[in-house]
């Protein structure tokens, strides 16, 4: 909220300095977001007198004038269009040099052949006032010469009211706020009118159909009154609160909500229908099949949920909301019916929000409107009425709901407060600090008892019942937020200042010990970084399109135990942008994306992973899982001086999930092809599954890009290899302990086999033969080299492996090893490969 | 032959041998010289082979003269096989040098992401206060993001969270970590010490200082006696480590319908040390997190009974925490995943002399 100083002060006594006044409210819980020094854009603008004003020679709709701004010194010459003006009126002057709001510059300019020395300047100009055609009339005794910010010049405080102090989204709900700063008393606004002698009972008639919804509407009466614009001082401060000046009649209106925090309504009461002799508004919800035309000039369509004002001819507004066209008032109106009522606050928020009209009024009905501001603010709004367009008060008030309801007693606990905010504040230091906010306390005389309110839930009250030792607080009427123990607590706390809580550490009991979720992500983040491999955090939430076109559509293989993806896509039904309105179900697509944005940078190679969530449904149910994106392209040994760059491939992400595995326990991976898989190259791509001591621990999909999906991404030509892997423990599990081997104290036996097979022949399926037909023997077997060519058939390559064999316990004898040599050349065969000789 | 011949011809020996072994050009042509005089075939065996025609009595002044010329023509063999192996050692050296002054080759380092890693700073902090760490679902329902968090459907302070709501009923993707403070109390008996990091969204325009996608963390400290001035010593402490220990904090009140009393926090400007600048909006100030007492309506709707326990909860926006502590302007900096931008996080940090 915007509180230009200059009006606050009509409610209370600032002595403080703006940046002073700021750092005590913001200390107070009203957080000062920004002071602006209202007026500090108009610079060389000076109060300047008219000494004449005649006809252009050569323009009738421009005036030559000439005004004095300094005593002995040279009148001005300056060219002027408003016709507003005559000799001997005071009117803002922007010198040569001058800067008006929105930086205009005003320079000497030459018009239809004559000089002007600067510019006469209109309130609009100035953001003063609402009046665009005419000069602002300066009041007779400005002062010539003097800077017009000196006059007119505001501090303007943005306050950011939080939603449970509606009643503080006003000027004098903030006064309150600044006299329990400074001990100052609040001076509340006059709001009796003076009253004529009709009863306006014989003019108005109000019925509320739906009092739930509208608890009370205070009906005025005020006829007789000429529209036109507000007095200046008040479009000014209009303005510098951010409201547009509109007409005196409108502008009472949003002058007594930004006061009061009242919202107004005014009708002209010619566009309401007459009955029984008086215009007859009823409060109802409206039929299905009406319609109303807004002052916005917007025809809606109502309906049973709505809220509406209507005479026996129909809708005339939508309460709380906005008005109708046909009642609004304008330039012809001479009588006017202010409307001063409550509505319900989730009404209007709903109201507000379907037909898309949130304003800073309905605003104030949502946060709930103290019930004696029905009456205040009506008679404030005639009050102002009658004091700015003229006319006449009818006597009295059409009040639906006259009785008002007395302030709340909340019983409470002085040390159960200090209990909470972990102070020593004795029970009548805390007495006096509520009472600075107009918060009185009873004793409770006999230890009667009575029930603390703790926590009022939605449903019903937990209640503590004690007699001794509580106090009573009486909440103003205007304090809706507080109802609670803990409230008060914070009042006691807010006022006092929070500097006076103490700050401790913790001495009360630890909680049991709990695994960190993250740890496994952490070991897999720093392993592969040690890899050179980076990080990317990406949008969850992805174009549509996206998430169907990077979904695996091949089943992958999972972790022993994890429950499977499920099928379909997430949608927002509210995006803010198509692009992203659907959780993702895999991480591939935006690794794709990440890698060709960075290739259209012009960056070429790209190692990038991502730990993060797929997200899918199967009806109501859905589903979250953690997976381990890896994206490689372009050099994977960076080239240096020394050595060219190598590109990534396959092996270098099979690399890099080998080495996943062995940092987390599971060493052996296991590759099979992977050839229907539409997002990969069919030629390369595998499944990968490592196991572990607990079954499956990892697996996953690894392979290139296929070439189609590559070239509608633009990744200009280059190839990416993607794998996407589930991994035990990604959501949350503790590694255990490394359990070594002790090294052997016996040499193991290395014999090198070179096995011919068939091109079509996976190397795994050699690696097993060679596993299967060494049995327990066999320590390790590693491939160290791939021959094609001569002597060799076209369709055939030569796998040359490295295997060692080795006995815990002995050191194995040449018997041994023929054997177990001849039993892997046995099983190999059983495979279709050959030893070569 | 008599012994004067004899003498003589072991003198000329050790003469020319001397001679030749001290014009040996290398290793190689020393040990030629070394096997040709001092070997078992050699010339000083050849000469003492006439000591059988002398009279017994004078072999043995022949046998010492002979170990005396062997002694010397060995003194001679290693003194210039030491000089030449010097030599050769050293023209090796100088033929072996280098330009040391190429960079070194170099070896891949990826970086890792700072919203992770300010994720897992907040953890390794709080952590040593005891506080563990738990995780909860993205998709929430209602319920538990809104209304057991005290904010009833239509309150004015759902204003405060612009919700994307999914098309599954009364689902939504959680606005703020705060709805694992329900999911903890309603798992965990007190003493409760959570700390809650993740993923949130909300229902706003993407800019420098605005994301639809964010993280939070979340923290919840639950027990009997838990009071405010344990939250101001803990965030006071926390704000110290990751900003310094000079670093003064302020609470003030702040609105939360989940806690009562509210906190906003803040930490004197990182940028201007309090004396006010455009990036603290000349306050002096900057707002960290946000906390408060946890609202007796939460404890109840996390089973517990607010008559009994009392505690706090603090929530904080984890690309704040990481610009400020790396004086990043732009939150879109940290989902572009430009790796221009994230290459600089392959520095852990910068280390500075403890204090």
């Amino acid at each position: 909220m915007r509180v230009p100083l200059s009006w606050l002060r009509d409610y209370v006594v600032v002595d403080l300095e703006p940046e002073v006044l700021a750092e005590r409210l913001t200390l107070l819980g009203m957080e000062v977001k920004g002071i602006e020094r209202w007026g500090a854009d108009w610079r060389n603008v000076v109060v300047g007198e008219l000494l004449s004003v005649e006809k252009h020679p050569r323009a009738d709709r421009l005036s030559l004038t000439t005004v004095r701004i300094a005593d002995g010194q040279e009148p001005l010459a300056i060219v002027c269009g408003a016709t507003n003006i005559v000799a001997g009126q005071r009117v803002p002057v922007a010198l040569p040099g001058a800067v008006l709001p929105g930086d205009r510059r005003i320079e000497r300019t030459e018009k239809m052949g004559v000089v002007s020395n600067g510019m006469l300047c209109s309130g609009d100009e100035l953001n003063l006032t609402g009046d665009a055609d005419g000069i602002l009339i300066l009041p007779p005794d400005a002062p010539i010469g003097a800077a017009l910010t000196d006059l007119y010049g505001d501090v303007v405080l943005d306050v950011d009211v939080k939603p449970n102090r509606g009643d503080a989204l006003s000027l004098v709900g903030l006064a309150r706020e600044v006299a329990a700063i400074t001990g100052g008393a609040l001076r509340w606004p006059e709001t009796d009118p003076v009253e004529d002698d009709r009863a306006v009972a014989e003019l108005l008639a109000v019925e509320v159909r739906d009092p739930d919804l509208c608890p009370r509407f205070v009906g005025r009466w005020v006829d007789g009154v000429t529209v036109g614009p507000s007095p200046d001082r008040v479009q000014m401060r209009l303005r510098a609160a951010g409201q547009r000046p509109i007409s005196n009649v409108v502008d009472v209106s949003n002058y007594v909500m930004l006061e009061l925090g009242k919202p107004i309504h005014t009708y002209d009461a010619d566009g309401v229908v007459e009955r029984d002799g008086r215009r007859a508004l009823v409060v109802r919800r409206a039929a299905p099949g009406e319609r109303l035309e807004t002052i916005d000039h917007v025809t809606r369509d109502l309906d049973r949920d709505t809220l509406i004002i209507a005479d026996e001819r129909g809708p005339l507004g939508i309460g709380g909301i906005m008005g109708g066209a046909g009642s609004e008032v304008g330039e012809a109106t001479s009588r006017v019916i202010v409307e001063s009522a409550l509505f319900d606050p989730i009404l209007i928020r709903r109201t507000g929000q379907r037909y898309g009209l949130r304003s800073e009024a309905s605003l104030r009905f949502e946060k709930g409107v103290e019930h004696r501001l029905a009456r205040l603010g009506a008679d404030r709004a005639a009050r102002l009425i009658a004091e700015w367009a003229g006319g006449s008060v009818a006597r009295g008030r059409t009040d639906t709901a006259s009785a008002e309801p007395t302030a709340t007693h909340i019983p409470f606990r002085p040390a159960r407060v200090n209990r909470l905010l972990g102070t020593d504040f004795p029970a009548d230091e805390q007495r006096a600090v509520l009472a600075r906010v107009g918060i009185e306390t009873e004793t409770n005389p006999d230890d009667a008892v009575v029930f603390v309110p703790i926590a009022a839930a939605p449903k019903e009250l937990d209640a503590a019942e004690v007699g001794r030792d509580v106090l009573v607080a009486i909440a103003p009427t205007w304090r809706r937020d507080l109802a609670i123990e803990a409230d008060i607590a914070e009042e006691v706390a807010r006022i006092a200042g929070y500097d006076t809580i103490p700050a401790i550490l913790p001495d009360t009991a630890m909680p049991a010990y709990r695994p960190d979720p993250l740890a496994v992500r952490d070991v897999i983040r720093e392993t592969l970084a040690g890899a050179g491999v980076s990080e990317t955090v990406s949008h969850a939430l992805v174009a549509p399109a996206a998430a169907k076109r990077f979904a695996w559509a091949a089943e992958l293989p999972r972790v022993s135990g994890s429950e499977p993806p499920i099928g379909r896509l997430i949608h927002v039904t509210n995006p803010l942008s198509a692009d992203h309105s659907v959780l993702r179900p895999a991480l591939v697509g935006s690794l794709v994306e990440i890698a060709s944005a960075n290739i259209r940078h012009g960056r070429d190679d790209v190692a990038i992973f991502e730990i993060g969530k797929g997200y899918g449904r199967d009806a109501d149910l859905t589903r979250e899982w953690w997976r381990l994106g890896i994206a490689l392209t372009g050099a994977f040994d960076p080239p240096s001086w020394n050595r060219p760059p190598r590109l990534a491939d396959l092996d270098d992400a099979k690399g890099l999930i080998e080495l996943i595995g062995r940092r987390l326990g599971f060493a052996d991976l296991r590759s099979t092809p992977l050839t229907d898989e539409p997002l990969l190259h069919p030629g390369r791509a595998a499944r990968v599954v490592a196991t572990g001591r607990d079954g499956v621990m990892l697996a996953g999909v690894v392979g290139e890009l296929h070439p189609a999906v590559a070239a509608d991404v633009d990744l200009r030509g280059a190839r990416l290899i993607v794998a996407e892997l589930d991994v035990a423990g990604l959501g949350g599990g503790r590694l255990s302990d490394v359990r070594p081997e002790p090294p052997a104290r016996h040499p193991g036996a290395v014999r090198d086999l070179a096995i011919v097979v068939a091109e079509s022949v996976p190397a795994v399926a050699i690696a097993d033969a060679i596993r299967t037909g060494a049995g327990p023997l066999l320590l390790s077997v590693d491939l160290f080299d791939i021959y094609r060519g001569t002597p060799l058939a076209g369709n055939e390559k030569s796998l040359a492996w490295r295997a060692v064999l080795q006995a815990p316990d002995r050191t194995l004898t040449d018997a041994e090893i023929d054997q177990t040599m001849a039993d892997i050349t046995a099983a190999v065969a059983a495979a279709g490969g050959r030893i070569r000789t | 032959m008599d012994l004067s011949d004899l003498t003589r011809d072991l003198a000329a020996l050790r003469d020319e041998a001397v001679l030749s072994i001290e014009a040996a050009s290398d290793v190689a042509a020393l040990e030629a010289i070394e096997l040709d005089v001092l070997g078992k075939k050699g010339r000083l065996t050849g000469v003492l082979r006439g000591i059988g025609g002398l009279p017994a009595e004078d072999r043995p002044r022949v046998g010492a003269v002979a170990n005396i010329v062997r002694a010397a023509l060995e003194g001679a063999i290693a003194a210039r096989g030491g000089d030449l192996r010097g030599a050769a050692l050293d023209a090796r050296l100088r033929t072996e040098a280098i330009d040391v002054t190429t960079p070194g080759r170099p070896i891949r380092r990826g970086s890792l992401h700072p919203i992770n890693e300010t994720i897992r700073e907040i953890a390794d902090i709080f952590g040593q206060f005891g506080f563990v760490t738990y995780e909860g679902p993205e998709v929430e329902d209602d319920l538990t993001n809104f209304q057991m968090l005290n904010i009833a459907p239509d309150h004015p302070a759902r204003d405060l969270w612009d919700t994307l709501y999914v098309d599954i009923d009364g689902q939504l993707l959680r606005t703020h970590t705060s709805p694992g403070q329900i999911r903890v109390m309603t798992s965990t008996a007190p003493p409760i010490r959570a700390l809650l990091p993740g993923r949130c969204y909300r229902y706003e325009a993407i800019d420098a200082s605005h994301a639809s996608e964010f993280f939070q963390v979340e923290g919840l400290m639950v027990d009997e006696g838990t009071t405010m001035a344990d939250l101001k010593g803990l965030l006071d402490q926390f704000a110290k480590a990751l900003y310094g220990a000079d670093k003064r904090t302020r609470f003030r009140p702040g609105y939360y319908p989940f806690t009562e009393p509210s906190v906003a926090f803040d930490v004197e400007c990182l940028v201007c040390g309090g004396s006010g600048c455009p990036a603290c909006s000349r306050s002096g100030w900057m707002t960290i997190l946000g906390a408060g007492m946890v609202h007796p309506v939460v404890l109840q709707y996390g089973g517990l009974d607010p008559e009994r326990y009392q505690g706090f909860a603090f929530g904080m926006g984890v690309e704040r925490i990481a610009n400020l502590r790396h004086s990043v302007g732009d939150l879109r900096l940290y989902m572009e995943n430009d790796l221009r931008f994230l290459d600089q996080f392959v520095a852990a940090g910068r280390v500075e002399a403890a204090r």
